[in-house]
């Protein structure tokens, strides 16, 4: 294999292979970072809630005129959700975990407001709660029946004894300790135990980094707007939601039914601008590869037809077939090698860019080598066809026209 | 001779088919994509009250706990809202020319027929300066007094939907409604008003629609009515009636001025520390002085950042992405010119001056440029189609405005003759004669 006069010869006509080269840099750079962000995106939209997200349902009831009994339509109303076939567990909550709604604190191991709280969700449930979501108690105890209080927003707060931490709360709260068992202290430095511990649970705002740091503690809120949290049999969801909604608007004609929907809705509704964002910048990636291969391919094809008469005349001259297709592979590769190492650079200046200016987590440089492997296959791929052709070029061509 | 050099080119570019569809089609895309990031861009700065962006005045003052700031990670900045008592004094002390304490809140709407189903709204409780404040456009009546404000009056103004929803959109105005178990008097119904970005609260979705009606921010104390929006507390402090929760230090009400110019700025803010000074000696405010009012665009780009950082990412790549487009125009473009060296050595031969060529040459990519362009846009309207879609956002919330048209097909042409450029100087070096040898 001879590169010299490959390379006199790029050289001799540098400005196209140059454009070239420069194309497949930025597209490198394009892609890689894009790809970076799409796969990011991805891996946040699919973690783990720790919650049974299919398979749960979500409500909101709002009652009024002066005389609608909160309280006693929240008891009804699971009852009548309960009695449903299908239906496993349901529970009024305070907020709703995914929705991008609810309510936080901050919660301390010692009795002192000048040290940092840990942030944290905070929800209040039934004892059907855990059942309600799906979630996974790992050590400790639910609440018991008997500690689930109606909560009146007009009643003077009472001691709460018993809270359920998840793991991730727990280890902040007591980062060398086990803390089931434990004291938690409020704001307003009101004393609970910590009486269980969810292993993974994942709260209401999935953008917050605090967003697996939740509390519960027990009791049915009476709130303006009820929130029921209902978990049914495996593949009923769909079949069930419109059945909810009709005994619930049916039962009692005092308020109004806002929705009954698929908790999965509401939580995808909350990745929305991740799954938005990994969708554009795949579609951007895929036009960009196209336009690169097909511009590489054009401009391929038309180097065979203008080299028509060179071919034929290193043909004539003894040259094999396979050596004209090496000719343009190697070319090709030259090209592909100095667009790679300048790609490799503008890919660099970008991700820094996209980690100084946005705060976006640091480009994982493996990615460098594998794009341009990947870009190196795919050039050579877009040429093998015109080179194929070119030697398909007779020797003879190359004396006719003389 | 324009005319000439367009028929030259369409006949050129007929010439070769493949290579000219790629071309315009890499135009095309570039300009697409990056008109519809561009266009999401521009709906987010654009500004939404140019006549007063410059007058009207969010206001923060900082009565945050005493041993941390509000926001951890920017501590300079006070809350972003206010407690309720301090926007009923502010309110009471009113010093600028106009003033509003404001929050989202929810009605239920029973209807007096049997099957007309009652319905929840949201609702924006204001005051009466909020219309004239922000330039609302009224199709019925108007908006209420300070009296009405002072008598904390059951009066509604109703958005043309909700009007068109509740009374077929006829003149509603002295007609009654039934919330929340009050009868209310719908004093006016506003016209489609949408400002983008909804300046005047971004804090509850600076691209959320208008709510559903407005009623007085004096009827929140008497009709106890809670806020739907954000609200936040750093104090513990006894909130068990609403009248404690009204006086507690938790900050959820907005409150916006509008000052006579700009100049006033100033003189507001030493009002405020005034106010903030006299609270103090009550034992509150125990942060240092730190008021700041904010006009509407500082308060959305910088206090609450409303244009999200991936928007900015993909206008970056985006433009990128326009760069390889062109970069491609050029390579086939060049690649193009090798293959016209016998036509124009022919020219040449047959007495066209190097202008000549020159100018045809760019002609026909200028013709190139202008048709990516408008494909472009065509494009660019679909993919705004995608990202509404995507992020369902409300229909018509971002729209390919003039400027950005225009931008788009000057962008296409501009950067195709500069793109053209090298390829057509190339072209016009041919020698006469020397290519018609080989016919």
């Amino acid at each position: 294999m001879h590169f010299g006069p490959i390379i006199s010869s790029l050289l001799r006509n540098k400005t196209g292979p140059l454009l070239v080269a420069l194309q497949i840099a930025v597209t490198l750079a394009i892609v890689i970072n894009s790809l970076f962000i799409i796969l990011q995106r991805v891996e946040k939209i699919n973690r783990d809630s720790g919650i049974d997200v299919d398979n749960v349902i979500i409500s909101y009831v709002r009652g009024f005129g002066s005389d609608f009994d909160v309280a006693s339509s929240i008891t009804s109303d699971i009852d009548l959700i309960k009695s449903i076939p299908g239906v496993i567990a349901a529970t009024v909550a305070n907020a709703i975990p995914l929705t991008g709604s609810g309510s936080a604190t901050g919660l301390r191991a010692v009795p002192d407001p000048a040290l940092d709280a840990a942030s944290t969700g905070r929800y209040q449930w039934s004892d059907d709660g855990l059942d309600a979501l799906g979630v996974e108690l790992t050590r400790g105890r639910n609440f018991y029946p008997e500690e689930v209080d109606y909560h009146f927003p007009n009643e003077p707060s009472k001691p709460i004894p018993s809270v359920i931490v998840t793991q991730a709360l727990a280890d902040e709260l007591y980062p060398d300790d086990d803390a089931l068992g434990k004291p938690v202290y409020w704001g307003d430095m009101q004393q609970s135990t910590i009486i269980g511990i969810i292993g993974h649970m994942h709260g209401s705002w999935v953008n917050w980094d605090k967003l697996g740091n939740v509390v519960v503690h027990p009791g049915k809120p009476v709130q303006t707007t009820n929130k029921y949290i209902i978990r049914v049999q495996p593949g009923m969801r769909d079949e069930l939601i419109p059945i909810i909604e009709q005994r619930l608007a049916e039962s009692n004609r005092h308020r109004v039914v806002k929705r009954v929907s698929a908790l999965a809705d509401a939580a995808a509704g909350s990745y929305r601008s991740d799954r938005g964002m990994a969708i554009i910048l795949s579609i951007v990636i895929s036009l960009l590869i196209g336009i690169t291969a097909l511009v590489i391919i054009g401009l391929s094809s038309f180097h065979v037809t203008q080299r028509t008469k060179q071919i034929g005349t290193r043909r004539a001259l003894g040259a094999k077939r396979r050596d004209i297709i090496l000719q343009f592979v190697a070319e090709n590769w030259i090209i592909t090698a100095v667009g790679g190492l300048l790609g490799a650079v503008l890919t660099v200046v970008i991700a820094y860019w996209l980690e100084t200016s946005f705060s976006l987590p640091r480009l994982d440089w493996n990615y460098l080598p594998i794009g341009i492997v990947t870009l190196w296959i795919l050039s050579t791929l877009a040429v093998i066809e015109p080179a194929r052709r070119a030697a398909a070029v007779p020797p003879a061509v190359a004396t006719r026209s003389i | 001779m324009f005319a000439y050099y367009i028929k030259l080119a369409t006949k050129s570019m007929r010439r070769n088919p493949m290579m000219t569809g790629l071309m315009i089609a890499a135009v095309a895309v570039g300009i697409g994509l990056s008109m519809t990031t561009l266009s999401v861009y521009y709906m987010m700065n654009s500004d939404p009250i140019p006549a007063k962006s410059d007058k009207l005045f969010a206001i923060t003052m900082d009565s945050w706990d005493p041993l941390r700031p509000f926001e951890e990670n920017r501590p300079e900045l006070a809350p972003h809202q206010v407690t309720h008592g301090d926007a009923e004094r502010l309110l009471a002390i009113g010093y600028g020319k106009r003033q509003t304490a404001m929050f989202e809140s929810s009605f239920i709407i029973e209807q007096d027929s049997e099957d007309a189903m009652p319905f929840e709204v949201s609702a924006r409780v204001t005051d009466g300066d909020f219309f004239p404040m922000f330039n609302v456009p009224f199709i019925y009546g108007g908006g209420w007094d300070e009296s009405t404000d002072k008598a904390a009056e059951t009066v509604v103004v109703l958005t043309k939907a909700l009007n068109e929803k509740l009374f077929g959109g006829v003149d509603s105005v002295g007609k009654e409604l039934t919330m929340n178990g009050a009868t209310f008097r719908v004093v006016g119904v506003i016209d489609r008003w949408e400002p983008t970005p909804r300046f005047y609260d971004p804090i509850n979705g600076a691209f959320n629609e208008v709510n559903d009606l407005f009623v007085p921010f004096s009827l929140t104390r008497p009709l106890e009515l809670n806020s739907i929006g954000s609200d936040w507390g750093w104090k513990a402090e006894e909130t068990t009636t609403f009248e404690q929760w009204l006086n507690s230090e938790a900050v959820w009400i907005q409150y916006y001025t509008e000052l006579e110019s700009p100049g006033q700025r100033g003189a507001y803010e030493a009002h405020l520390n005034a106010y903030v000074e006299e609270q103090k000696t009550l034992g509150r405010f125990e942060r240092p002085m730190n008021n700041r009012i904010y006009n509407v665009m500082e308060w959305m780009m910088d206090y609450h950042q409303i244009v999200a950082d991936d928007t900015k990412v993909l206008l970056g790549l985006s433009f990128l992405f326009l760069m390889v487009c062109l970069l491609s125009t050029i390579t086939l473009m060049l690649t193009k010119f090798v293959g016209k060296k016998s036509e124009t050595s022919l020219r040449r031969a047959l007495g066209a001056s190097k202008k000549a060529i020159f100018k045809q040459q760019i002609v026909e990519v200028a013709v190139i440029g202008f048709s990516g362009g408008l494909l472009g846009l065509g494009l660019a309207r679909f993919g705004l189609e995608g990202i509404e879609f995507l992020y369902e956002a409300p229909p018509g919330l971002v729209r390919l405005d003039w400027v950005v048209m225009v931008a788009a097909i000057t962008l296409a042409i501009a950067s195709s003759v500069a793109a053209g450029l090298y390829p057509a100087w190339r072209v016009c070096q041919v020698a006469p004669a020397t290519q018609l040898k080989a016919q």
